[in-house]
């Protein structure tokens, strides 16, 4: 299917209008009941159910042919639909999980959710973009979105200073990301990635341009690196996971993550690589961009992993273990396969659950004991068996530790490296992970051994929501290694990148 | 003519300076208008680049884009450092900031 | 002699550019880094009007010099005393900085002459660009036109939400 002009584009568009529309009347609606009582009860309903409506739409699409949208300017292909659906399951989980939430209890949740919406439906974007414009603007609309979202708690300095380092930092790497585009642009002449893709392998002189290809995309790779949090343009990650309001530093680490590497993909593989026919890719210009790859993902995950050794605040040690999960993730990247895109969706969806599930068990302490420091975890076993219990099961998950689904995740990342023929790379993958277990097991070890540090003894009572998210959160934890045949069709399917338009 | 290479030197100028200048200066604002001069310096390629290398405005377009994503960076920004402000001018100054790095 | 024209104005307005723009990144005061600023927002939309592109240089007159750089005016004179929002642990000194950004001045430049860019001729459109710009707004590019409707709608609500000063509006 050739590309599509604007009008017949629509009706494949239905997911994204949906989210601008509910966007719009939340915002609407947040004003019209101002001051009355339904008013945070209104705006949430009417959010889930854009995103609701959202979701079906989306799986609607999957019956739909493939190709591009808008004038080139989005992809409809089954890459995209699987990113597309997992960010609305991103946005109705951070939705729900800051109702309860204490942090955001005093401030107005409309507009809040209406940036949840808009960052989601530029998410979506991001990763179906195949134009330069349209990518350089999904990113900046995420990127905006976000800052505002970390400093939303405005009266708290915490909350500020993040904000503060997280915009100036942001637009920095952006920027750069922007000058290489400029380039890459000035180099092929042209926006469409692929049409960038058939300059640069058609053209000789090109070929001649090495270092400038070189260093064009290491700018690019600035802003892509930002969002991704991945080595090194990652400083920005822990201060401002620990500064921002926790649903939003969850937020922060499943969604716009997931987001950048999804552009990974896209401008790596579909602008300027080819599938050589048996699953693996060839990326043009003379340079190793294994290595560099390479490099990239050890230095991410030994950094994140050695730096999470040393933090006693809940946040930041998340943060730093994002950052190495950012790392694994990368290996996928690294192999230049259609293994590797399927093995990184695989570690994609699974993070998200796992990751979120952590998150949502600091919250719930945060807003029984105010603390996120490791050491006011103690004696929680006591308090909350459930608790402890799942807390466990997170990072027993996040550890790669079978029978839960974070070991799979990191199965189909090893697998796919040793199968390209790196298994020291599989290696280095396998000691960062016998060193994070250090980090996660001292948590789980404060909660189950240690004494707290309060006299409190009562009982933790959970708010209905969040034991719901518990739930849900811990379902796919756990059976998800069993299950794995359902995830290695769906990421087979998604892993098909559209190579031609 | 004026050769593409004259422009494309005078914008690497600029990116090097806000570079520089996002590097060593200390004050938030001072930061933000470095940022500025790296947005303006990729829009001078972009625009430079439509002009000789590409048959089309598309150059021209996305510099224009550029400019209102910079123009709501800007608008968030300040109001993120004006907020700070309020804040930290009631507490004492010389205080380290309470987010290590 | 009207090619020499060109030549000087394009020579003069290169060096009000750079000089601005190292007196925004080096200068001391900050007001005058501010209306440093200014001259070089307006050194910029001469060259865009330089390589044909008039509609951009009224869009950068009016929006970075009319919008932005008001917006940092206000910024600086209502925030003059903050200062020393560290952004790192380390405070990164002068000489680092400066060496990092002329090692990648270097490294644009050598690629800038190095390599072969394919070049159309100035042979391209002349005469005014608004026209078409427009016609390309409301066909190929109207996605992301629509889109940065959204991004500005973001960018308000936040703002505002962030400095207005009434906490249950």
């Amino acid at each position: 299917m050739p590309s599509l002009g604007t009008l017949a584009s629509l009706k494949y568009f239905l997911p994204e209008l949906t989210l601008v529309l509910t966007l719009l009347v939340v915002v609407a609606i947040d004003i019209a009941l101002r001051g009355r009582e339904d008013r945070r009860l209104g705006v949430i309903l009417i959010a889930l159910a854009g995103l609701v409506m959202a979701g079906v739409f989306t799986l609607m699409l999957t019956e739909a042919p493939q190709g591009g949208l808008f004038s080139r300017m989005l992809v409809l292909d089954q890459f995209g639909l699987l990113l597309r659906f997992l960010f609305i399951l991103t946005a109705i989980l951070v939705l729900l999980l800051s109702v309860p939430s204490r942090e955001l209890a005093g401030v107005n949740q409309g507009e809040f959710f209406a940036l949840l919406l808009g960052v989601t439906v530029s998410m979506m974007w991001m990763a179906n973009s195949v134009n330069l414009l349209m990518i350089y603007l999904a990113l900046e609309m995420v990127s905006v979105g976000s800052y505002i979202m970390v400093g939303y708690l405005k009266t708290e300095r915490l909350s500020n200073e993040a904000s503060l380092k997280y915009i100036l930092f942001g637009a920095v790497s952006t920027g750069t990301m922007l000058y290489g585009l400029s380039l890459l642009f000035g180099l092929t002449g042209t926006l469409d990635l692929y049409g960038i893709r058939s300059a640069l392998m058609n053209e000789t002189t090109l070929a001649q341009a090495g270092p400038a290809l070189l260093f064009t995309v290491i700018l690019v790779f600035a802003g892509i690196g930002f969002k991704t949090a991945a080595v090194p343009f990652h400083f920005w990650c822990p201060d401002v996971y620990t500064g921002a309001p926790t649903p939003v530093t969850a937020f922060l680490s499943v969604g716009p993550k997931v987001a950048g590497f999804a552009v990974l993909v896209r401008f790596f593989f579909g602008g300027m690589g080819q599938p050589v026919g048996d699953g693996s890719w060839q990326i043009v210009g003379s340079v190793n961009w294994q290595a560099l790859l390479i490099g990239v993902s050890v230095a991410t995950m030994t950094l994140g992993n050695v730096a999470a050794l040393l933090q006693t605040n809940l946040k930041r040690l998340l943060a730093y273990s994002s950052i190495a999960h950012a790392g694994y993730i990368l290996m996928g990247a690294a192999v230049l396969s259609d293994e590797g895109i399927q093995a990184m969706l695989a570690y994609m969806v699974i993070y998200l659950f796992m990751n979120l599930g952590a998150f949502l068990v600091v919250m719930v302490v945060y807003d029984r004991l105010g603390s996120f420091d490791v050491k006011d975890y103690g004696g929680i076993w006591k308090r909350s068996p459930t608790l402890t219990i799942a807390m466990g099961i997170f990072l027993l998950s996040l550890m790669g530790i079978p029978p839960f689904a974070g070991f799979l995740a990191k199965f189909y990342v090893f697998a796919a490296v040793i199968r390209a023929g790196l298994a020291w790379f599989a290696v280095i993958g396998v000691l960062n992970s016998a060193v994070a277990v250090f980090y996660y097991m001292k948590v789980l070890k404060a909660m189950v051994i240690e004494e707290g540090t309060t006299d409190d003894t009562s009982r933790f009572v959970l708010h209905p929501v969040y034991a719901g998210l518990l739930v849900v959160m811990l379902v796919p934890n756990v059976v998800g290694l069993v299950l794995w045949g359902y995830l290695d069709q769906i990421t087979e399917y998604s892993m098909k990148i559209l190579e031609t338009l | 003519m004026i050769p593409l290479e004259h422009y494309l030197v005078v914008s690497a100028m600029l990116f090097s300076l806000g570079l520089l200048g996002v590097l060593t200066r200390k004050n938030a604002v001072n930061v933000l208008m470095s940022i500025e001069l790296i947005f303006n310096s990729a829009n001078i390629n972009l625009v430079a680049f439509s002009r000789f290398v590409s048959a089309d405005f598309s150059g021209q377009i996305f510099a224009v884009f550029v400019i209102v994503i910079a123009a709501s960076e800007a608008a968030v920004a300040l109001a993120i450092v004006l907020s700070l402000y309020r804040i930290m001018r009631s507490v004492n100054l010389d205080e380290a900031s309470v987010l290590r790095g | 002699m009207e090619e020499l024209t060109f030549q000087i104005i394009f020579y003069v307005f290169a060096a009000l550019v750079v000089g601005s723009a190292a007196l925004v990144v080096l200068g001391p005061n900050l007001v005058h880094s501010a209306f440093a600023l200014l001259a070089t927002f307006f050194g910029v939309a001469v060259f865009y009007v330089l390589l044909g592109a008039d509609f951009l240089a009224g869009a950068q007159v009016l929006i970075y010099v009319g919008g932005i750089l008001v917006l940092l005016l206000f910024g600086v004179m209502l925030t003059h005393r903050i200062y020393g929002v560290a952004l790192r642990t380390e405070t990164i000194q002068f000489w680092p900085g400066m060496a990092v950004s002329v090692a990648v001045l270097a490294t644009l430049i050598g690629i800038i002459y190095t390599t072969p860019w394919r070049q159309m001729g100035f042979a391209a459109v002349e005469g005014p660009t608004t026209a078409s710009i427009g016609e390309l707004f409301m066909n190929e590019y109207i996605l992301p036109f629509e889109a940065a409707s959204v991004l500005l709608l973001m960018a308000l609500m936040g703002a505002a939400m962030i400095v207005r000063r009434r906490s249950d509006l």
